[in-house]
């Protein structure tokens, strides 16, 4: 066949360029069938107004709120999340691209690749979640700062720590509960860092090193790497 | 340089063995046809030597002047086609094959996609997308993403499904094409396409 | 058979001894404290039994084994009972003591979150039809839940704001009874017993199972390929 090549020159592919690929690949296709992001971000959407309807921003007294608001704002991102990351998978399953995908990428190269596809949509549901909630439940921050890296490293928790349970459901039956019944065990310690992360940003409580984002960071890079180890065994034959 | 060892296959579900005890050899140059009626394991035979289904019992291996290749890296060496197999709906043809070649990690080259596209017959509607593409379209596409990195191993299971008799050509050419370097194997119960083996092994008992 | 009536004459000597020998603890309404003795042995046994399925999941993984797969499974399950067990005693507690069945102390979140992670083992292994695919996401699963512990450690706050008493049961402090610690260790001892005797024969029962028929599962798994072809 004139146009093919030979593979063995494949030095020059890494691990990440062929993520990257599979990142971009799952991106345009998002963009144009917008699957994940409905569902996500309309879940959020619809949440954040029935809670801010139902409460509103007098009914939880001065000294409740740093805390009420913190464990508020994290369910409704860890639901949110959970109504939707697990899509990328559930969507190669569905319309059987997945053998293809498994016969031409390496499965860390496609773990990478949905990971940084997850984080994308977790970035776009904490842009439009975290601002339109602290506008219309009056949420003051007395730590902008702090409250900014709990949220960026609480979303990479989310994605680090759902994103292999995602490849898992898409090979079993009954997807879309079980997602969250797998999911949530694991992220709990995680969400009950990030809430108490937000409540002190809150508050304004001095505390050096931030050890709520420490707990979250270390999570995330511990879920990240346990995920590369196992990926392979989930995702092969 | 290349060649595939196939020994004591077997694959069961339940109590029932889907296939048992198969083995062959097969080295460049060579076509291997297996027939079988339905649901006698032709597909899963595929799989299997595909490193997609674990067999039950017995091993598949593939070696490059003489040496075992690993696992892993076995899917750089394999091409394959199935009726189950589908390309992304939502990307362009010329998309979809820009995205196996990344992810194989084969630069992207526009112009030999092209000529690939042109082999396949599709030159003319390679910024289509998929979806609106007809079942025998979708097809000839899936032929290119199996060629794209030039397996030495090519799986082609049922490769005239939904095919014209133009598209049946393109096969016969990417068949006589593989024969010149590669291995090839076929799974069909179309006389036609059991005939381009040199070989056939019948699954049905 | 020796190992049957063992467990079960040293379970009867502890539990007479727990009502008889040993003394209540001072500072617990009436002869509350005598729950040490059952709810911390049970509490002990489901955490043991969760390490076990990881190290059983663990080696299935690195070996294939069927019997390490047995292992983790049967492991889970009597983690799963015991954590019941652990949970209904402590209730009871509760009740009695600090006058509500469940207040979300520490440990008891920590227990809520290992019945959760059991709940969650139990519905992926009956979701994947394939049986090896099964134990492979079983195994994975286990083995990610157990990597999620230790931030608990840190996350939950232990000591501080425990409702769980420390001092006078805790026998690793020098406040203990004697008795009591000599009782609270044959109890340990008993329960561990009562565990490994139960381990070992879910775990024969699993492994002829395995060996005598096609497993649970296998059927769905024939119609895929059906379809397939």
């Amino acid at each position: 066949m004139k146009g093919g090549r030979w593979i063995t020159e494949t030095g020059s592919s890494t691990y990440l360029s062929e993520a990257v690929a599979i990142w971009f690949r799952d991106l345009r296709g998002e963009f144009r069938t917008r699957y994940a992001v409905n569902a996500i971000l309309m879940f959020a959407v619809t949440t954040l107004i029935a809670v801010s309807f139902s409460i509103g921003s007098f009914r939880i007294g001065e000294g409740e709120q740093p805390f009420l608001y913190a464990v508020l704002l994290w369910i409704i991102l860890v639901f949110s999340a959970l109504s939707g990351l697990s899509r990328s998978f559930v969507k190669e399953e569905e319309a059987s691209t997945m053998d293809v995908l498994k016969l031409s990428a390496r499965p860390q190269a496609v773990f990478l690749g949905k990971l940084f596809f997850n984080l994308t949509l977790l970035a776009a549901l904490e842009l439009i979640i975290v601002p339109s909630f602290i506008l219309l439940m009056d949420y003051k921050i007395e730590l902008p700062g702090l409250f900014v890296a709990m949220v960026v490293s609480g979303g990479v928790g989310l994605g680090g720590g759902t994103t292999i349970v995602a490849a898992m459901i898409a090979q079993a039956s009954a997807r879309g509960a079980l997602f969250s019944v797998l999911s949530f065990p694991l992220l709990l310690p995680l969400m009950i860092t990030a809430i108490k992360g937000c409540e002190k940003a809150a508050v304004g409580t001095n505390n050096s090193g931030w050890p709520e984002v420490r707990i979250a960071v270390a999570y995330s890079v511990v879920m990240i790497v346990m995920s590369l180890f196992l990926f392979p065994l989930i995702w092969e034959e | 340089m290349y060649s595939l060892k196939v020994s004591n296959l077997c694959k069961q579900y339940t109590e029932t063995y889907l296939f048992q005890d198969i083995s062959f050899e097969l080295h460049p140059g060579e076509v291997m046809a297996i027939s079988g009626w339905n649901g006698s394991g032709k597909s899963t035979l595929l799989r299997v030597i595909a490193g997609l289904v674990r067999p039950t019992t017995g091993r598949v291996e593939m070696f490059f002047k003489g040496e075992s290749i690993a696992r892993e890296f076995r899917r750089r060496f394999v091409g394959m086609v199935a009726p189950a197999f589908s390309l992304y709906e939502e990307l362009t043809a010329l998309e979809n094959l820009e995205f196996f070649c990344k992810v194989r990690g084969i630069g992207y080259d526009r112009e030999s996609c092209l000529v690939i596209m042109e082999q396949i017959g599709l030159s003319e509607s390679a910024g289509t997308l998929c979806r609106n593409y007809s079942s025998g379209m979708k097809q000839r596409l899936k032929l290119a993403q199996a060629l794209l990195h030039k397996p030495p191993l090519l799986l082609l299971d049922e490769p005239g499904c939904n095919l014209d008799s133009k598209g049946m050509e393109v096969v016969e050419n990417i068949i006589a094409d593989q024969r010149r370097s590669g291995m090839s194997i076929i799974a069909s119960n179309e006389r036609r396409e059991v005939d381009y083996g040199d070989r056939v092994i019948n699954l049905s008992k | 058979m020796i190992a049957k009536v063992l467990v079960t004459v040293w379970m009867a000597i502890i539990i007479v001894a727990a009502f008889l020998y040993a003394n209540a603890a001072v500072g617990f309404p009436g002869e509350t404290s005598r729950i040490l003795f059952f709810h911390v042995p049970q509490a002990w046994v489901a955490t043991l039994s969760f390490l076990i399925s990881m190290i059983g999941s663990c080696i299935y993984l690195a070996r294939r084994n069927l019997k390490a797969d047995n292992l983790a499974l049967s492991a889970a399950e009597l983690g799963l009972l015991f954590c019941l067990l652990a949970t209904a005693s402590g209730s009871i507690f509760a009740k009695a003591a600090w006058g509500s069945f469940w207040n979300w102390d520490p440990r008891e979140t920590s227990i809520v979150i290992l019945l959760m992670i059991y709940g969650a083992y139990f519905a992926l292994r009956s979701a994947v039809g394939d049986p090896e695919k099964r134990r492979i996401f079983a195994a994975v699963y286990s083995i990610l839940a157990f990597v999620t512990v230790p931030f608990l450690v840190f996350v939950v706050p232990r000591i501080t704001a425990s409702l769980h008493p420390e001092d006078t049961m805790n026998p690793a402090r020098p406040g203990m009874d004697p008795k009591t610690l000599k009782v609270f260790l044959g109890s340990l001892l008993a329960y561990t017993g009562l565990f490994i005797w139960l381990l070992r024969l879910r775990l024969r029962l699993l492994n002829l199972e395995g060996m005598q028929e096609p497993e649970f599962g296998a059927r769905e798994n024939m119609d895929r390929v059906g379809e397939e072809q």
